[in-house]
């Protein structure tokens, strides 16, 4: 195994090709995952969270399609395989965890049998070996009476414990990385906490990469090590998460936490995010947050903001230097000069 | 409670969810009723915001249902300034309070005629209760844009036009309309991202203030009630397990389920304070557990809580608690 990261993406952009020209979905993400490490992909919806995970998995729907930048799993670029080796890739190497776990499991099969075929495709060992190998995933993801319950149907669980079965199909393979998009949106917050733990029990004894999408800051607290902040395509902000949901600097990162009501709070009125999230087609010019930033100023309308380093956070917005140095004071990159217009601007 | 402006006493509700008649005789399975509702009853006071909190399936959308009118109770009643929901002799006065009860849905695309222009979707209720003429309707239906924060312009927009947070501001403009006085919403937003969502929170309390709106709001995520509600009750399959004050009820939680949902909340402040670890999946409520339907899941349980059912006294509903 390489020491490097288990997942790396650098400069991903996504594009849609529409009637209207071609919008851009993302702008040059990038982001590593190292081994044993929660990666929380947050943001609201229409970020580009899942985009960024399909891209990854090559599971893009056309029109959309990577149009520039590499994804690396174990230091092998994986962006531009044949579909026939990015299958194996997928069931082999990176597994998914949707929201919706009947979405990963076939009605028709018990979910012993499931995961037992799931097995014999990817590694060489007997049938025998396979059910073993199955009630012992059961029991990891603990499914009580897991040799019994390897016989029933996926629609004799509950919610929460089907959602532990398509973790223990994740698993069959042993991945490097696994993949989970919302995993816990569906749940109510009493399974969530048992998802949630269960995915940081797995991903420490495992070793596993994981990529944890999620639009809860909640989760992305009690499951992430690091956090990538996701608005309208790029990141905005990423690092530790008790940096960023302690600490967030980035004006979208800081008011998505003002704007969650707590348990404790005795809050007249949240902190509100005025407008919504631009749509792909008509994303603004310079900083994508600006229209709805309580702190722009000038400059952010006219040139988008790269991500700079600051203390332990990585952040893209011009209150954090780049050449502003009577704002804030610089220990970051210079601008990245723009040579393809704005991000998401119609190219005909 | 005397001064209460709702009172819901006694609520039940069951659904008949037996397999189709030939399947039931072939396999000899008799006929199941499930228990949505099973003895349900709380006081609201006018102006107060009163929240029923609750994971899925415990009821909270049939309660909901039943307050308003749209779901007959199995048994028991809503009173709501003095008018019984369900009695006969309330009939005529029944109907004049239908407008003063509006509620408000988890999807407002789903709740608002996509045929329709947002203008006549609120003005729509103000004819339809004879409160105006149709150019007066017209022009309130303008004022009460402007006054969930939309433009007046937006009137002649279609709903699929619209953001979520401004649908739902459409829906909550529509059930103003009528000059409503108690507002039922049911997972008002549950559908949108928290910087919409508090948006629409902050607007509610607005109206409440600007309006005296009382609120009876169902949500299961704890934080927004806590956030919103003066009073909390707190349900699990089909009955309150306990309800008390906002201000202290989340803070000095009684009931072994309160403190269990309350430690399942993931903690945003990360502490790493310790918690209780939750136990088990809610039970089919089909076939509850018998005694207490929390006890399977509670680490506390003794034989009494196996056998009999606490009732619900001075804020809460367990036997180890007095
Ligand atoms: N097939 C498609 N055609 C055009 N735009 C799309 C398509 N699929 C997704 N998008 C756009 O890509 C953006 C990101 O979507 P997504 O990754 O699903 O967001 P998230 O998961 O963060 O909610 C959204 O603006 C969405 O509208
Ligand atoms: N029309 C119906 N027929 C049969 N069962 C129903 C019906 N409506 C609700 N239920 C059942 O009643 C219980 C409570 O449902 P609901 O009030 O929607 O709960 P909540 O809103 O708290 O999620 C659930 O078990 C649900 O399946
Ligand atoms: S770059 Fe400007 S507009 Fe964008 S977040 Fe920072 S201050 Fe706000
Ligand atoms: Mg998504
Ligand atoms: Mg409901």
């Amino acid at each position: 195994m390489t020491s490097g990261p288990v997942l790396s993406v650098r400069d991903l952009k996504v594009e849609f090709a529409s009637r209207r020209g071609v919008l851009r979905a993302l702008d040059g993400v990038s982001f590593d995952i190292g081994r044993g490490e929660v990666l929380g992909l947050v943001g609201e919806s229409g970020a580009g969270k899942s985009l960024t995970g399909a891209a990854v998995i090559g599971l893009l729907e056309p029109p959309g399609r990577i149009v520039s930048g590499e994804v690396r799993l174990l230091g092998e670029r994986i962006d531009a395989l044949p579909e026939r080796q990015m299958r194996a890739v997928r069931g082999r190497r990176i597994a998914m965890v949707f929201q919706d776990p009947l979405t990963s499991l076939n009605p028709l099969y018990t979910v012993g049998q499931q995961i037992e075929q799931t097995i014999l495709a990817h590694l060489p060992v007997s049938r025998r070996e396979a059910r073993r190998r199955a009630i012992d995933l059961l029991k990891e993801v603990g499914i009580q009476g897991a040799e019994r319950r390897a016989d029933a149907y996926p629609h004799e669980f509950s919610g929460g414990m089907r959602q532990r079965v398509v973790l223990a199909l994740a698993l069959c393979a042993e991945p490097d990385l696994v993949i989970a998009d919302e995993p816990t949106t569906a749940l109510d917050v009493s399974v969530q906490a048992q998802i949630i733990a269960l995915i940081r029990k797995l991903c420490l004894e495992r070793g596993m990469a994981v990529m944890l999408i999620t639009h809860d800051m909640g989760v992305i607290a009690e499951t992430a090590d690091r956090v990538a902040v996701m608005y309208a395509g790029r990141i905005v902000e990423t690092g530790p998460v008790a940096a960023l949901v302690g600490a967030p600097l980035h004006p979208y990162a800081r008011g998505l936490m003002a704007a969650i009501p707590r348990l404790d709070g005795d809050r007249e009125r949240l902190a509100q995010i005025p407008g919504a999230m631009p749509r792909l087609q008509d994303l603004p010019r310079g900083c994508a947050f600006c229209p709805r930033c309580p702190e722009n100023f000038a400059h952010c309308h006219v040139e988008r903001p790269e991500l700079v380093t600051r203390g332990e956070h990585r952040v893209a917005c011009f209150l954090y230097g780049d050449g502003l140095a009577d704002r804030a004071g610089d220990d970051g990159a210079a601008p990245a000069p723009e040579m393809d217009g704005a991000p998401g601007e119609a190219v005909p | 409670m005397s001064d209460a402006f709702v009172r819901v006493d006694g609520l039940h509700r069951s659904f008949d969810v037996s397999r189709p008649w030939l399947e039931r005789t072939l396999s000899g399975r008799p006929r199941e009723t499930l228990k949505a509702v099973d003895g349900v009853s709380f006081a609201i006071r006018r102006g107060e915001t009163f929240a029923i909190v609750g994971e899925s399936g415990s009821g909270k959308s049939t309660l909901a249902r039943m307050v308003v009118g749209l779901l007959t109770p199995t048994a028991g009643d809503v009173v709501i300034d003095g008018v019984s929901m369900t009695g006969r002799a309330d009939r005529s006065r029944r109907k004049e309070l239908r407008r003063r009860i509006q509620m408000i849905f988890q999807d407002p695309f789903a709740s608002l005629d996509p045929r329709w222009r947002a203008g006549p979707i609120i003005a729509e209720p103000i004819r339809a209760f004879g409160l105006a003429d149709a150019r007066e309707a017209d022009r309130q239906a303008a004022d009460l844009l402007r006054r969930v924060g939309l433009d007046p312009a937006d009137a002649r927009k279609y709903p699929h036009e619209f953001s979520g947070g401004q649908r739902q501001r459409i829906a909550i403009a529509r059930a103003l309309a009528p000059k409503a006085e108690f507002l039922v919403c049911d997972e008002p937003t549950s559908a949108l991202d928290v910087s919409v969502q508090a948006q629409i929170l902050n607007l509610m309390r607005d109206l409440q203030d600007a309006l005296g709106l009382t609120y009876l709001l169902i949500s299961h995520n704890l934080a927004v009630v806590r956030h919103m509600a003066t009073t909390i009750g707190v349900m699990y399959l089909g009955r309150l397990v306990e309800v008390g004050p906002a201000r202290t009820l989340f803070a000095e939680p009684r009931h072994p389920y309160t403190r269990m949902l309350l430690d399942a909340v993931p903690d945003l402040a990360m502490t790493g304070r310790r918690r209780m670890a939750v136990l088990g999946d809610a039970p089919n409520p089909i076939d509850p557990p018998a005694g207490c339907a929390f006890h399977p899941r509670c680490s506390l349980a003794t034989d009494r809580c196996r056998a009999q059912a606490p009732a619900l006294r001075d804020g809460v509903a367990c036997h180890l608690v007095d």
